[in-house]
């Protein structure tokens, strides 16, 4: 299912969408494929597939390791794009949305690696370290291939370059509500909230939000803030690091999360006017 | 120069909570650097503070075992030991201009770090340091500086906790406050507009050449010789002779251990171009894009990247590049302190080990200025226990 279809389902049925942010290959790749399922069958709508990198500047210390982890095992950019087709053989009909940082396709060549994720079965690509200033490239290449750029608004954004992001960006528009990077953090700060609702100001386009969600109760707040969804990742690394040798144990733990933080996307919107 | 593009290297790689802050420090730069007003304090603090000019010192002893004529530009002789003062002191005059309280930094030589506490205490400004754990032992000498000095000292240890990762976290950090804090950034890396505020501070050192080297010979150089790894120094020397095409340029880097197996830091010799810290750099990676750590037994030269101008002027060879690998710089220390009585920093002994190296290259007549970043001190128990063990 395409971005646009999974924002319209999620309307009609009067919800909000829920993104898990999972990098793939922590600690080995037969978790990760078994994490993604148990998001997906227990609330995930999309998936935010992160292809590791080693020096992730927009990361905090929680996939910080989970990065080193994943390389350290050999998880490598062809091996992670595998691994979105494993999820289409599964029947997983979400949408996909990979995460990098702009010197895996650099490297790779942009177009070749958008073309191979969108044959992998991808709609769209997250690369925090492009701003619209150098997002010329991503954006034409994405056009040939099909995939959408996901552009970033943070609190530090200006009204000017507002303008500039929503007039450039398709698919949805990825909200950080806190100066700083990922991680869990015990309470989502009003500059979540304020800035989902003056990004809402500017534009239809659907927003998630992300940076620091972890509780049902910050899903529910910015979705009844306006954004279409909640975007959580360290939370659920969280659980699993902790016990790495044997992470399927985490998995009902895990679930339970998804479940949460699911119905808070639900309960948000419900709670709307 | 447009965008902070030298030629496929540069630009502006960084999320979207830091763009509005570089577009606001670029304006501040361009808008305060050239008044008469900064441009005074500037000069100021340098001749009064920091001790500039430096010296254009003609090594005789240095230059005859060499086979041609060689000045050493004395950085050295700046305030703290290094030239890394000139880009701190005018870096804090522009974080008061821009009402910023604070200033973080990192530093992998201590050099930077030192020269940055200096710079804060005499404009007023807290100061954070972040350095990788690794040269906290290794510099130890320096990080007490910079402690006396009052400023707080941050270990990294993610990574290999060295320069690389002291980068990645104090950009993290700056991520969190960077509407009160100015990241002080040490070297010419970095997304724009650093490297340009970087090599404009810097270019100091090459204005002075101009004139020291006119007065003493009549004439431009025919070749400077610098080493470096973001390639500030470097570029602070080359930047006013750029235009002059017979000045030859030589820009020494970290050949480490070896070539081989991650034990060096020589990106133009076995890195490409790659994203890393906000700019595309010449950058040690593996074939999947995941940077490579360096290697180097110069912590101020163990770092994947080469800033993106000086990645431009290789590239496009208006400078040539070289390496020394650890071993050479060593005996380079022993040279420099035999035949002038100086003990060099690691880092500079890799400019001074290129010329050892390669004798053939430099004429007789020929008229080097050798860019000598900085004095030994720091690295006087490294360099003792390498003549000990070896
Ligand atoms: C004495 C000295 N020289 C050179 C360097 C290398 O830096 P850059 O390439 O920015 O000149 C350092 C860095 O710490 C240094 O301390």
């Amino acid at each position: 299912m395409n971005l646009e279809n999974k924002f319209r389902e999620l309307q009609n049925k009067g919800e909000g969408a829920h993104m898990p942010h999972v990098y793939y290959g922590d600690p080995h790749e037969e978790f990760s494929l078994k994490l993604l399922e148990t998001l997906v069958e227990n609330g995930a709508d999309i998936i935010e597939f992160g292809i590791p990198f080693s020096d992730p500047t927009a990361d905090g210390p929680t996939f910080q390791a989970v990065c080193e982890r994943a390389l350290e095992n050999g998880m490598t950019p062809s091996r992670c794009i595998e691994g979105i087709k494993k999820l289409r053989t599964k029947g997983i009909d979400n949408p996909i949305v990979v995460t990098t940082y702009y010197n895996i396709p650099y490297v790779m060549g942009v177009r070749k690696f958008l073309d191979k994720i969108k044959q992998a079965g991808a709609q769209a690509i997250i690369v925090p370290n492009v701003p619209v200033e150098e997002a010329d490239v991503l954006l034409a290449e994405g056009k040939k291939s099909g995939i959408h750029p996901i552009f970033q608004i943070a609190p530090t954004t200006t009204e000017e370059r507002l303008k500039k992001i929503t007039d450039i960006a398709s698919g949805f528009l990825y909200v950080i509500g806190v100066e700083g990077v990922t991680g869990v953090r015990e309470s989502l700060g009003d500059s979540t909230l304020k800035l989902v609702q003056r990004v809402r100001k500017h534009t239809d386009m659907p927003l998630m939000a992300g940076f620091g969600i972890s509780t049902k109760k910050q899903a529910a707040a910015v979705v009844l803030a306006g954004a279409n969804g909640a975007i959580a990742g360290s939370a659920y690394a969280r659980i699993y690091e902790k016990n790495l040798k044997n992470p399927e144990t985490t998995l009902p733990e895990i679930t339970k999360l998804v479940e949460q933080i699911k119905q808070g996307c639900i309960e948000g919107y419900k709670q709307r006017k | 120069m447009k965008n902070g593009k030298f030629g496929k290297y540069g630009g502006q790689y960084v999320n979207e909570v830091l763009m509005p802050i570089l577009i606001e420090l670029e304006a501040a730069f361009e808008k305060h650097y050239k008044t008469p007003e900064f441009q005074d304090k500037l000069n100021t603090l340098l001749r009064d503070y920091a001790g500039r000019p430096t010296p254009l010192y003609h090594a005789k002893n240095f230059s005859k075992l060499i086979g041609c004529k060689v000045y050493l530009k004395r950085e050295d002789l700046v305030c703290g030991g290094s030239h890394k003062l000139n880009n701190a002191l005018g870096q804090a005059l522009l974080t008061k201009e821009m009402g910023k309280k604070r200033m973080i930094t990192e530093t992998a030589a201590g050099q930077h770090g030192l020269a940055t506490a200096m710079a804060g205490n005499v404009c007023g400004l807290e100061t954070e340091v972040f350095m990788g754990v690794k040269d906290i032992k290794r510099q130890a000498s320096n990080v007490k500086r910079i402690k006396l000095l009052g400023a707080k000292v941050t270990p990294v240890d993610i990574g290999m906790g060295v320069l690389k990762d002291a980068v990645s976290d104090t950009l993290r950090k700056w991520t969190t406050c960077s509407q009160t804090t100015h990241y002080l950034m040490g070297s010419t890396v970095g997304p724009h507009p650093y490297p340009e505020i970087v090599a404009t501070f810097q270019s100091v050192i090459g204005k002075e050449i101009k004139k020291q080297i006119v007065k003493k010979e009549d004439k431009l150089p025919d070749t400077i010789v610098a080493c470096g790894s973001g390639g500030s120094n470097a570029l602070g020397a080359f930047r006013p002779f750029i235009k002059e095409k017979d000045v030859r340029l030589i820009f020494v880097e970290g050949g480490g251990e070896s070539l081989e197996a991650d034990n060096s830091a020589a990106a133009f010799k076995i890195g490409k171009p790659g994203v890393l810290h906000g700019a595309v750099m010449q950058v040690l990676q593996d074939e999947n894009g995941q940077i490579k750590p360096s290697r180097t037994r110069a912590a101020g030269l163990n770092y994947p990247g080469r800033g993106p101008e000086i990645s431009g002027l290789v590239d496009s060879r208006r400078a040539k590049s070289g390496s020394a690998f650890d071993n050479e710089v060593f005996e380079a220390v022993k040279v420099m302190a035999r035949t002038e009585g100086l003990i060099p920093a690691l880092e500079t002994a890799h400019a001074i080990a290129y010329m050892v190296n390669n004798k053939d290259e430099f004429d007789k007549n020929e008229v080097v200025v050798l860019n000598y970043s900085g004095r030994g001190d720091k690295d006087l128990e490294t360099i003792m226990r390498y003549f000990n063990e070896s």
